[in-house]
């Protein structure tokens, strides 16, 4: 939980596909509703740059998204979890988690 | 000689406020924060009002409940307020500064301040209706019920045991009486008997129905149970949770059909002491004359095989939830709604079992922390105060007095506000919408219009305000909850009177929603398919005929005959309506002196209107009281915080909740525990009941000392309603506050995950886990203090900012009043009168001579703010005087009151010709040169020129339509042969101005409406003799006036102050009015800290509108005024100067320009006004903004911790 998307980085979102996660869901304000003006627009910028930086990197742009709702909108955000969570099941672990996967821990690296 | 002062007279420092709506929270949290003591009364089980009702707000579509809920939090939470709901104030008696309310505390039958609000009581509660409780029951005795009318309610298989039975029977074999009835009873020849010998059960064929357990006589009780869930508590307490289980094994496709499970006759016999049911080889066997139509045995029947109707000959009178509107049920033992505040349960008298027979006490038996209590009595009890605020709010008029809509008779007929529930995602169709009669989605949805408005046949003259945005905002929503909604509304004027209304209703256009100006004659219903048809005449004149699926009747909004009778009590004068009299320059004060009215007592009004009043009225009631401020406060004492060593070791404490059982009943709490335990730093782990409850409180701040804790992490509920309060028990035991996370493991996990309690439980401790992670990293975050400057910056001498001003002075704070004219007054200098008749010039002459005379206000004529630097608290501010001399002056805020001019645009020969003038300039003319205005005998008024078009003001002025019928009124006065017509596009005569307008229209003015964009009046003002063609649709044809005079309604312009604005940084709108920090909530707080706007700058409005805003803006402005010293949320972004590159990136993103380049070359964010939304620490590339407990670092250990493992750092490392 964050004071606003707008504190979300592209580092963050990053660094969740580093620590194994397969997708990651950014969920904030209905555009125009933003609490603090225009956080969500910015993060909507950067969910942007981490979606394009996703596809360079092989690991799949459709593993980031941004979604928008307010806060009594709770049949929604279950239904957009439930639609993004079967898109990321059907994209399957993520390359990071699989390298990883096949690459256990004891290895010894140099 | 001896001079005798006086008599001193200290007033009481509290305000009682009657009425929990939005307008009483706000006056509410005003007076708190600005030093007086309040009690808030609410007659309802809790505070939130109309306005919690509601789904979305118009004209920004925001979120009723969303924007509601934090100020319900707040209200709850505040120290100086002592909230008072369930009850009822009997009477005021004394004066003004020293009052005695005498009030009723109604028996709850549930300890406030015990109870947690986990909601149990109310889901194991088995009652849903009314019940008839048995005539030959009375006082206490309780003979046995003998059923002679029996029905056999068939089962469709035969019986069918069920397995899962937990609960075990056995016969005392020393008690039985060896009657035999059990043997009898028992449908699965599980009990063998013989005469006079002990019956004895088989375990391995009983199935746990229970059937011998009923039928054993009481005076023997010889068959008793065992192993059963819940039956520790009570027998009502088992029988929910077996109900429960056999759900939850059954699944939800178990067909409805009886499987002779004995729920229902255990809970008649046993619970209910009633004895109707009885499980026979056939089915269900009910007494249907003995029945109470409790509906218990039909509630907790796991297969909805049993229908309450069935059993009883009785009518069935279900327990309707008002909250909702009666559109679902609701148990005896309620909570109003689910973000109540307070979130504590009423039982109901009249339909509770135990209140009325003694039997069941189910809720008693679950309660934790034993907050139910049967024998609580009402009580009576007095407060003293020194003024007494008055907003008891609306209802909304009965649909059923316009019978031609058959509201009540067709089904698919709702009123707005029911419809308003069926919106509500926390609605009872959880924002679906379906029409009630066959749950089907209706497509032609029709709004009807001004149902009790406008209506001086049901004695509702006046116009209720609200009605025409709520019907465009439902219509609009409703196309957003389902896009092939086709709304259509019905109407006679469109009112959009208030702030972007009309831009909203261009919108909701844009968004096809129809607009038919008609009236309904009738709503007729077809019985088959249950769609209606409406009957009207288009505005051509045409016979319409129109099916619709459902049909919302607009309703408008009333007062409340027992508020109508509490007024009298109070003995403050109301209107034949049951409005509040009030005088026109004092608007929020009742006739009895110290009694302020606020809100829709004073006239119906939307929200802002009433945010604004409810701060002037906070304002109003303490004027008298300044001097008792801060007299009656309680003060928190805190001891010492305790400060960490560097090298102190990590103890942290974990607190799983059980809330009740909402979370464990699905979440393994004790395994999240013990989960806890093994994670690094968790030295204390446990899980309390209710972790939130006074004595869990209490036990946290010993357990903190006794094990030396520096971090608390508690996976409960929600951060949003708990963190202050676990936060503030951190502070009471010498922790920082900041030491601290939450997890909310109910709302984000065992509410949505019922149905997976391994999973949900995987989910908590993930959770947990992650919150630990973040509580290592935390940081002790200090909460600054700064003094406050008690002097008021009043920029604009008009009535907005003389109004302002003397008010400040009265609460005993300083005034600099900036005017950039040479003279106070302002605009109203050119008005006359007022609507209510009053005489400006006096009146403005008054206000000069006072302001004047204090020498607590320093008026600075012909001068101008040309810099404001500092915080909310302590501005400085830098004046230009006429001597071309900078004056600096130190000021705690700042209040915008530049004010508005009547629009001259060059139309119709306005200004080129004499006989066309504006509504002031007529208005002038009547009282200035009656002569002249004797000569006139025909006037045409045109509406709107200049307004709500593209080349000129795109708004609606608000004022123009009630100055024309103000003026016309005094025009019939003055020369009653003059004939007037009156050329308008919608008479926006909103509220009790509506009055006016009908005795316009009694008086003989002629009204002409007309289309702008299909037929606009030819108006001729180049020949000599004055000419207007305009299409009259009453007698469909055109005419041609040929008056004396044309008048012309121009509107309103806002008074432009460009450098102002950019010299304040707040916003202004398309149109140059100042945009206020939020359009319902704060309506005249500008979103930077510490300015205030009252008056035309906000928009247009009449005076009396404009003296009660400037009282709100003051109000608002109090509350950081009348406190020494301000104090600020430790959460605020700061610059680490040592890598900040100036590049000015932060300065940049900043929604609220807060970061500046000081003096040391670096970035600087001052925690004053950083609003603490993070977007700097995300943007700066530097990366050397950080921002208190959402720092990478946090955020970083929460992603790490996601997955349980090391972090990833090693891997890729290694």
């Amino acid at each position: 939980m964050l004071p606003c998307t707008g504190r979300i980085d592209e580092s963050l979102l990053l660094k969740s596909f580093e620590n194994g996660a397969d997708g990651v869901m950014v969920v904030g304000c209905l555009e125009g509703d933003c609490h603090y003006v225009n956080g969500n627009i910015r993060a909507r910028a950067r969910v942007q740059r981490v979606y394009e930086i996703l596809g360079q990197i092989a690991i799949g742009p459709e593993r980031v998204r941004m979604y928008n709702l307010s806060a009594g909108e709770g049949a929604k955000f279950a239904a957009f979890t439930t639609e993004f969570y079967q898109k990321i099941k059907e994209l399957g672990p993520s390359p990071i988690t699989i390298a990883r996967q096949s690459k256990p821990r004891e290895v010894p690296v140099s | 000689m001896t001079v005798h002062p006086d008599k001193v007279f200290a007033p009481t420092g509290a305000v009682l406020i009657i009425g929990g709506g939005i307008s009483g929270m706000q006056s509410a949290l005003d007076l708190a924060g600005s030093g007086f003591k309040v009690y808030l009364v609410e007659q309802s089980p809790a505070i939130g009002g109309k306005m919690a009702q509601l789904d979305k707000t118009f004209p920004t579509n925001d979120c009723s409940m969303c924007i509601v809920s934090p100020k319900l939090v707040e209200v709850g939470r505040h120290r100086n307020i002592e909230l008072l709901t369930y009850t009822d104030v009997l009477g005021v008696d004394g004066e003004a500064g020293a009052f005695t309310a005498r009030i009723k505390r109604k028996a709850r039958y549930v300890d406030v301040d015990a109870c947690t609000g986990c909601g149990l009581c109310e889901l194991v509660c088995p009652v849903t209706c009314a019940s008839w409780f048995p005539e030959s029951w009375q006082d206490g005795a309780t003979p046995k019920l003998r059923a002679r009318d029996k029905h056999i309610i068939r089962a469709k298989a035969p019986i069918e045991p069920t397995t899962c039975a937990s609960w075990t029977f056995t016969v005392d074999a020393e008690k039985c009486a060896s009657c035999g009835l059990c043997y009898r009873a028992c449908l699965q020849g599980a009990v063998s008997w013989h005469k006079k010998e002990p019956a004895v059960i088989d375990q391995n064929r009983c199935t746990g129905c229970g059937a011998c357990f009923a039928v054993c006589p009481e005076k023997f009780s010889a068959v008793t149970v065992t192993a059963g869930e819940d039956l520790d508590k009570s027998l009502g307490a088992a029988l929910y949770a077996r109900s429960r289980t056999i759900i939850k094994q059954r699944g939800e496709s178990g067909r409805k059909d009886c499987i002779r499970c004995g729920l229902c006759t255990l809970m008649c016999t046993k619970v209910m002491g009633i004895g109707a049911l009885t499980m026979v080889e056939e089915g269900i066997e009910a007494g249907r004359d003995i029945c109470q139509v409790c509906g218990a045995c039909a509630s907790l029947c796991p297969v909805g095989f049993l229908d309450i109707a069935e059993l009883t000959t009785k009518t069935v009178r279900p327990l309707l939830d008002e909250f909702n509107e009666g559109l679902n049920r609701k148990k005896p033992v309620n909570i109003l709604y689910p973000q109540a505040v307070p979130r504590v349960p009423v039982i109901d008298e009249a339909s509770c079992v135990h209140l009325n027979t003694g039997f069941c006490g189910t809720c008693r038996t679950v309660c934790g922390v034993g907050a139910i209590d049967y024998r609580q009595q009402e009580k009576e009890e007095c407060i003293e105060i020194g003024s007494v605020i008055f907003s008891p709010g609306i209802e909304v008029f009965n649909p059923r007095l316009r019978g031609e809509f058959g509201y009540g008779i067709h089904q698919n007929v709702v009123t707005s506000i029911e419809f308003e529930r069926l919106l509500s995602a926390s609605g009872p169709t959880s924002g679906v919408v379906r029409r009630p009669g066959d749950n089907r989605h209706p497509k032609k949805i029709a709004w009807i219009q001004c149902v009790g408005s406008r209506d001086s046949s049901r004695g509702r003259d006046y116009c209720s305000s609200v009605c025409c945005m709520y019907a465009a905002k439902e219509a609009y929503i409703a196309r957003e909850h389902d896009a092939a909604i086709e709304p259509t509304i019905f109407f006679i004027d469109m009112r959009a009177h208030g702030k972007n209304f009309d831009a909203y209703i261009d919108r909701a256009v844009d968004h096809q929603i129809r607009f038919v100006r008609a009236m309904i004659s009738r709503v007729y219903e077809d019985p088959v398919s249950g769609d209606l048809e409406l009957r009207y005449i288009d505005e051509q004149g045409g016979r319409q005929i129109e099916r619709f699926d459902m049909v919302v009747l607009s309703v408008g909004i009333q007062v409340p005959e027992h508020t109508k009778q509490l007024a009298a009590t109070l003995g403050i004068e109301l209107d034949r309506f049951g409005f509040a009299k009030t005088n026109g320059f004092t608007p929020l004060a009742a006739s009895r002196p110290g009694i302020f009215v606020s809100g829709a007592i004073n006239g119906p009004k939307d929200i802002p209107e009433t945010v604004s009043e409810a701060s002037g009225a906070a304002l109003a009631a303490s004027a008298h009281l300044a001097t008792a401020r801060g007299t009656l406060l309680s003060e928190e004492i805190l001891p010492q915080e305790k400060i960490l060593e560097p090298d102190e070791a990590l103890r942290i404490g974990v607190f799983v909740c059980h809330c009740g059982s909402n979370i464990s009943s699905v979440v393994d709490v004790a395994e999240v525990t013990e989960y806890a335990r093994t994670l690094p730093h968790v030295v204390y782990a446990d899980h309390p009941l209710y972790t939130c409850s006074q004595d869990s409180q209490e036990t946290m701040k010993e357990l903190i000392e006794e094990h030396n804790l520096n971090r608390v992490v508690v996976a409960a509920c929600s951060p949003s309603t708990h963190e202050p309060l676990f936060m503030s028990t951190l502070r009471q035991a010498g922790m920082n506050q900041y030491f601290f996370d939450m997890a909310n493991i109910r709302d984000q996990c065992s509410w949505v995950h019922p149905q997976e309690p391994e999973e949900a439980t995987a989910k908590a401790k993930r959770l947990m886990r992650m919150a630990v992670a973040n509580a290592v990293e935390a940081e002790p975050l200090t909460e600054l203090e700064f003094g406050v400057d008690d002097n008021l910056l009043v920029i604009g001498g008009g009535v907005a900012g003389m109004n302002a001003a003397l008010e400040a002075v009265k609460q005993g704070f300083g005034v600099y009043l900036v005017e950039e004219r040479e003279q106070l007054g302002g605009q109203t200098r050119k008005l006359k009168k007022s609507w209510d008749g009053q005489d400006f010039a006096p009146y403005l002459n008054a206000l000069v001579e006072e302001i004047e005379a204090h020498d607590k206000i320093r008026v600075l004529t012909h001068s101008v703010v040309v810099e404001q630097s500092g915080f909310v608290g302590s501005f400085e501010s830098e004046i230009m005087t006429p001597s071309g001399g900078g004056r600096r002056i130190k000021h705690g805020a700042t209040l915008v009151a530049t004010g508005a001019h009547e629009y001259r645009p060059g139309l119709y020969g306005l200004d080129s010709r004499d006989e066309v003038m504006t509504q002031t300039d007529f208005e002038t003319a009547m009282v200035e040169n009656p002569e002249r205005s004797a000569s006139w005998h025909h006037i045409v008024m045109v509406q709107c020129v200049g307004s709500r078009c593209e080349e000129h003001l795109s708004y609606c002025s608000r004022i123009c339509c009630n100055q024309a019928v103000k003026n016309s009124l005094r025009m019939r006065e003055l020369n009653p042969g003059t004939r007037i017509d009156v050329l308008y596009r919608d008479m926006r005569c909103y509220g009790l101005s509506e009055l006016d307008y009908r005795r316009a229209r009694m008086a003989g003015v002629n009204f002409i409406r007309f289309a702008v964009d299909e037929r606009p009046p030819h108006i001729d003002t180049d020949s000599a003799q004055l000419s207007v063609r305009v299409y009259d649709p009453s007698i469909r044809r055109e005419v041609e006036l040929r008056p004396d005079i044309l008048v012309l309604s121009t509107g309103m312009a806002v008074n432009e102050v460009d450098d102002l604005a950019t010299m304040l940084r707040v916003p202004r709108n398309d149109n140059g009015f100042f945009i206020e920090a939020h359009a319902k909530l704060r309506p005249v707080d500008l979103p930077s800290e510490g300015i205030f706007l009252a008056g035309t700058a906000h928009g247009p409005k009449n005076v009396t509108e404009t003296i009660a805003q400037a009282q709100a803006a003051v109000g608002r402005a109090a509350t950081i005024l009348a406190n020494k010293k301000l104090k600020l949320s430790g959460v605020f972004s700061v610059v680490d100067p040592a890598n900040c590159a100036v590049c000015l990136t932060c300065v940049r993103a900043c929604p609220y320009g807060v970061p500046v380049i000081n003096q040391e070359h670096t970035a600087y964010i001052n925690p004053a006004l950083c609003q603490g939304c993070g977007i700097c620490v995300a943007e700066c590339p530097a990366k050397t903004i950080s921002l208190g407990r959402f720092n990478d670092k946090n955020i970083g250990a929460k992603l790490a911790s996601y997955q349980d493992r090391q972090p990833v750092k090693e891997v890729l490392d290694g």
